[in-house]
Parts: structure tokens; C-alpha cells; sequence
């Protein structure tokens, strides 16, 4: 075997590897080449996909920015602290991350519905269940605890004692916080934040169950493809899936991008 | 006094502070000796109020601030590994306190570049702190520390991160600045190099607890057990019995018998420092009162200083220079007189 040939084994792995790409790309170019060019662009255009772009962005980013302000104080508690039933907490939050989303959204749906909690809610004006608002809960419960998990190892890799040295040097607790793990924090912040909105975007099954699947009121553009697949409206399915896609290569890019730059060693 | 500390007490895990008491004076600079693990650096966080205490008190002039947060002591703290915080130039590192206290641009100017020519990184202002090297790090947290004018300096083993010719500089160094600037300087370190130079008192820490305070030529010279005698570069530590005999007292070591000076009988530890230990090749007759025949066992060459160790019943190192190596001829297996004085025979409680 002379050098800079490849060994039949490495040949072999490198033609599977081909194979796979070539699959990927084939099943994905299909799909946005299969209806005709002009009726793709009438639909991208049409009051539906608009409405459910418009929806799955306010939607998404809402969750996402609850999901910020709730992990990274949990997040941060359990990186740092140490307080008994640490390890049942753990285990506890990282159950809406294995379940499936429909389970979740049952869940969800017999919470805030028919149990006194949801029962109160909606007595006191705040409907969740086959609403946007529902959208929103059900983003945030299956969501929230990738975010924390990220976050948690995100706060872990900072050394507790630039905390130490900032309040020696006058800045109270939340300053101190404020002004040195935060901004250490940036990229994985950056990164879980990313994550979590194309998390929110794409998520399907829990937003099934508790937000239902109303046309032009709960519809996002995963309920968009999904209801016109069921319709046999497949250039408007298709139109959704154009856009799910590239908003899911988009987040990729952005979080190579940042993987890439490694200003804190 | 600035500072007093009253039996503090702190469990940790498996670690414990034991009933530690000190008292630090206006301007001393205390060092903190023992090895690692002793808790030294827990100590110094419990001082920074990093840590709280489970009982003791902490008194800073008079006043207790056991319970006081961090940001209200008005010391400042310098780990081992420096904590620059790497999302600030070196610039706005010096600044960090001062930016806290919304301190106007000018004046916090004028503070950061003050500080930074006393320690000479004037120039490295702009740069952010992985691109500096180790002494210049070390630098950079002694200006941030020091720009906020702390009533207490503390320092976690400040030059443990350092090579050999940069600690030699840096001790030079903390001492100019402790002159000038006359803070009070608590500094912890293992290494028994750092004290003479600095150190106006210190205390030694074993094992969660403080076992001596003195100056340094205190603890090197009269050292109160054998493991501060031991930490301190005692070489030869021998149990024995030991029998009062008139103004002296005999240590029976088993095959040979010393005589010290101590006012304790019974059993106990005899340490005997390796410098102390007069070597010779000939008998001869002196006022010292221990005097022992033995052979040369092994001798170990290592820069201007070599030692020897003397089989004489019981293994004896002492210390001599290369030229009296040299001088003397010593070869392994040689038959050598060890000689030294009862008073350089140092006897704890066993």
C-alpha cells in the first residue's frame, strides 16, 4: 500500500460516508424541487404561511426568552450551590427533556384544563389550552430543561473565585454575578439560546396536544405543514418545510460559527 | 491591632478549621506556613468572609465583622492562579473595583496608571490577560488588589504559579510595596524560602488547626513540635527517652545517648538541624557535648551545598559545602566524627 492512497477499509468507510451525504441532500433538494417552482413562491406568499411564520416567530422567541430568565437562575443554582435533593432536582427537571412532546402535552392539556389549577386559571381570564398562550407553555415546558442543562455546564466551567475576587473588590452578590459568570457565560448563553429557538420552532407534538391545530389562530408552521399534509395542500406543506429548513441550517451556521471562535480559553 | 480572629471554627467536608485564634498588628505583614491541605487557603477565605465561619468571631480594628459580606471588609484578595477576569483588558481588570464604586474617569485614571507604574505594566494596560506571562499575570492582580487600597492584603500562595528566578523577584518585590505602601499583609505560602524575607510574624498550620506563631527566627530556632521542626527543613528527628542528669538531660535514642538542654523528661522527640552537625575525620576534643564515631553512608552532591549522611548508631545528615568536601576527602564507608552542641539538640513532647 504506497502513502496517500487510501486502504480498501477507509475506502469502504469514505464511499458510506458519500452515500449518506448524497442521501441527506437527495431527500431534502426533492422535497423543495418536487412542486412547481411559481406555486412554491404563491405559496410562501399565502395569508396561511404568512400567519404561521408571524406566529412561530413571536411564539418561539417568547418561549425562549422565558425559558433565559428561569434557567439561568436554576441553572446557576445547581451549577453552584449545594442543597439537599440536589440529585432528585436534577432528575426531576430533566423528565420533560425524555418524554415524548405528545406526552407532554397531555400532561400539559390535563393541567390546564380540567384540574382546579387550570380550572382557576381559566376563571380568572387565562385560557391555555387551544390557544397561542398554550403554544407558549408547551415551548417553555419541553424546552426549558435543555436550556438548563447547557447552562448548568456552561456555569460549572467558570471558576467560582472570580466571584470571590469581585466581591472582595466591592460588588455585592448579584453584581458580582452581574459582572464576572455572565459575561463568561456569553457563548454558552449564545449557543443555548440558539438552540432553544430552533428547539421552539420545529416543535411539533406538545403544541399539538394543549395549543390543538386551529387554522390561522394556533397555527405554526409545523401545524401549518402538518394540517396541509392532511389537506393534500402540499405546496403550502412544502412551503413550511422550506422554511423550517432553512431556519434549522441558519441556527447550524450561526452555532458553528460561534463553536468556532473560542475567545475564553 | 487591626485584625483579631477568636476561635474560629469551620467544617468543610471532610476538612475542619480547628479553634483558630490570631491576632495580625497595624502594618505586619503574616505569613501563613504549612503544607498543602493544612487549610490555609479556607482560612483566608473565612478572613475575606468568602466563607462563613460556624462559630469564632472576626474583630478588624475592634469592631466584628464575622457576619460582614465580602464587599464591605475592605480587603482585597490575590489567588494562586491571579483570576484575571479574561473578558477584561488588563486595564479594566485594575479598574473593576473602582468602576464599582463609580469612581469619576479621571480619578480612577489617574488611580490605575499610579498603580500600575509602582508595579511596572504600564504598557500592558491594553492587552487582555492571557497574553500575558505568569509574572506579568501575577503583576496585574497585585494592581487590582492594591488600587483599592485594602486595610488587608491577602495572599493565597501568590507565587506558587511563578518559575524559580520570577519568585526571587517577586519576593524583592512584595517587599518594596509592603514598605511603601504599608499595608497589612496576610500571605499564605508552603514554601519556607518566602518567610525570612517577608514574613514579620507567622503562624504555622497543620491539619486544620494553627500549632505555632512567632517570628520566623522563633519557629526555625525553637520550634515547638516535631512536625513544625520537620516543616521547617529539620533533617534529624529521633524518638527517644529522655533522663534529667544535672543541668542536662540524656536522650536515650537506643544506640547512642544525646545530651540536650530541655526542661522535659520521659519520652520525646529530638530534632537536630543538618547546618548544626560539624563534621570531621580526626577525633577531637571540644566543649561540645555530642560527640559520635560513625561511617559515611552516602553522600549527595547537589550545587554549592552537599549532604552527608553518618551512620552512628542511628542515620545523621549534616550540611557542608562542596569545598569542604573537597577538603576533607569524604568517601562512603569512611570513619568520621559527627560533633554538636547540647543546645542544638531541640526536644519536643513526644
Amino acid at each position: 500500500m504506497r502513502a496517500g492512497y487510501l486502504s480498501t477499509v477507509q475506502a469502504g468507510f469514505f464511499a458510506i460516508a458519500l452515500a449518506l451525504l448524497a442521501f441527506i441532500f437527495l431527500v431534502l433538494a426533492g422535497m423543495v424541487l418536487y412542486p412547481p417552482f411559481d406555486a412554491l413562491v404563491r405559496s410562501l406568499q399565502s395569508e396561511e404561511i404568512l400567519f404561521a411564520i408571524g406566529l412561530s416567530l413571536v411564539t418561539s422567541v417568547i418561549s425562549t426568552g422565558l425559558c433565559a430568565l428561569v434557567a439561568i437562575p436554576v441553572a446557576y443554582s445547581l451549577a453552584r450551590g449545594t442543597f439537599p435533593g440536589k440529585r432528585a432536582a436534577t432528575i426531576l427537571l430533566n423528565v420533560p427533556m425524555a418524554l415524548p412532546p405528545l406526552v407532554a402535552g397531555v400532561a400539559l392539556l390535563i393541567f390546564f384544563g380540567p384540574s382546579s389549577i387550570g380550572q382557576f386559571l381559566e376563571n380568572i381570564g387565562i385560557s391555555v389550552v387551544f390557544t397561542p398562550l398554550g403554544i407558549i407553555v408547551a415551548l417553555f415546558f419541553v424546552n426549558v430543561p435543555y436550556l438548563i442543562r447547557i447552562l448548568r455546564s456552561t456555569f460549572e466551567d467558570i471558576n467560582p473565585r472570580f466571584e470571590h475576587v469581585a466581591r472582595t473588590l466591592g460588588c455585592s452578590e448579584w453584581r458580582s454575578f452581574r459582572r464576572t459568570t455572565l459575561p463568561l457565560a456569553k457563548r454558552g448563553l449564545f449557543a443555548g439560546l440558539v438552540i432553544t429557538w430552533s428547539k421552539c420552532i420545529g416543535e411539533f407534538g406538545a403544541v399539538l396536544i394543549l395549543a390543538g391545530a386551529t387554522r390561522l389562530k394556533t397555527e405554526t408552521l409545523p401545524i401549518a405543514l402538518f394540517l396541509n399534509m392532511s389537506t393534500g395542500d402540499i405546496e403550502l406543506a412544502i412551503a413550511a418545510a422550506i422554511i423550517l429548513i432553512a431556519i434549522s441550517i441558519a441556527s447550524l451556521l450561526v452555532l458553528e460559527y460561534f463553536a468556532g471562535e473560542s475567545r475564553f480559553v | 491591632m487591626v485584625l483579631e480572629i477568636r476561635n474560629l471554627e469551620k467544617r468543610l467536608g471532610d476538612f475542619a478549621l480547628h479553634n483558630i485564634s490570631l491576632t495580625i498588628g497595624e502594618g505586619e505583614y503574616f505569613m501563613v506556613l504549612g503544607p498543602t491541605g493544612a487549610g490555609k487557603t479556607v482560612l483566608l477565605e473565612t478572613i475575606a468572609g468568602i466563607i462563613k465561619p460556624e462559630s469564632g468571631n472576626i474583630f478588624l480594628f475592634g469592631r466584628d465583622i464575622t457576619v460582614l459580606p465580602p464587599e464591605e471588609r475592605g480587603f482585597s484578595i490575590v489567588y494562586q492562579d491571579f483570576m484575571l477576569f479574561p473578558h477584561l483588558t488588563v486595564f479594566e481588570n485594575i479598574a473593576f473595583g473602582l468602576r464599582e464604586q463609580r469612581l469619576p474617569f479621571p480619578e480612577l485614571r489617574d488611580r490605575v496608571t499610579g498603580i500600575s507604574e509602582l508595579l511596572g505594566i504600564s504598557d500592558l494596560l491594553e492587552r487582555a490577560p492571557h497574553t500575558l506571562s505568569g509574572g506579568e499575570q501575577q503583576r496585574a492582580a497585585m494592581a487590582r488588589a492594591l488600587v483599592m487600597r485594602p486595610r488587608i492584603l491577602l495572599l493565597d500562595e501568590p507565587m506558587s504559579a511563578l518559575d524559580a528566578a520570577s519568585r526571587i523577584r517577586l519576593r524583592q518585590e512584595l517587599k518594596r510595596i509592603h514598605r511603601n505602601t504599608g499595608t497589612t499583609v496576610i500571605h499564605i505560602t508552603h514554601y519556607f524560602e518566602d518567610l525570612f524575607p517577608l514574613a514579620d510574624r507567622l503562624a504555622v498550620m497543620q491539619d486544620g488547626a494553627i500549632v505555632q506563631v512567632g517570628t520566623p527566627e522563633e519557629i526555625f530556632n525553637q520550634p515547638e513540635s516535631d512536625f513544625v521542626a520537620h516543616f521547617t527543613g529539620m533533617e534529624n528527628i529521633f524518638r527517644g527517652s529522655a533522663v534529667r542528669r544535672g543541668d542536662e538531660v540524656e536522650i536515650d535514642l537506643g544506640p547512642i545517648v544525646l545530651h540536650a538542654v530541655t526542661p522535659l523528661e520521659g519520652d520525646v522527640i529530638a530534632g537536630i538541624r543538618a547546618d548544626e552537625l560539624i563534621l570531621s575525620p580526626e577525633p577531637f576534643d571540644s566543649t561540645a557535648r555530642n560527640t559520635f564515631r560513625g561511617t559515611v553512608s552516602e553522600i549527595q552532591a547537589n550545587g554549592v551545598f552537599s549532604r552527608v549522611v553518618v551512620d552512628v548508631g542511628v542515620p545523621m545528615c549534616g550540611i557542608i559545602t562542596r569545598q569542604s568536601l573537597f577538603r576533607l576527602g569524604l568517601t562512603p564507608g569512611q570513619e568520621i566524627t559527627v560533633i554538636f552542641k547540647a543546645s542544638a539538640v531541640h526536644v519536643f513532647p513526644a
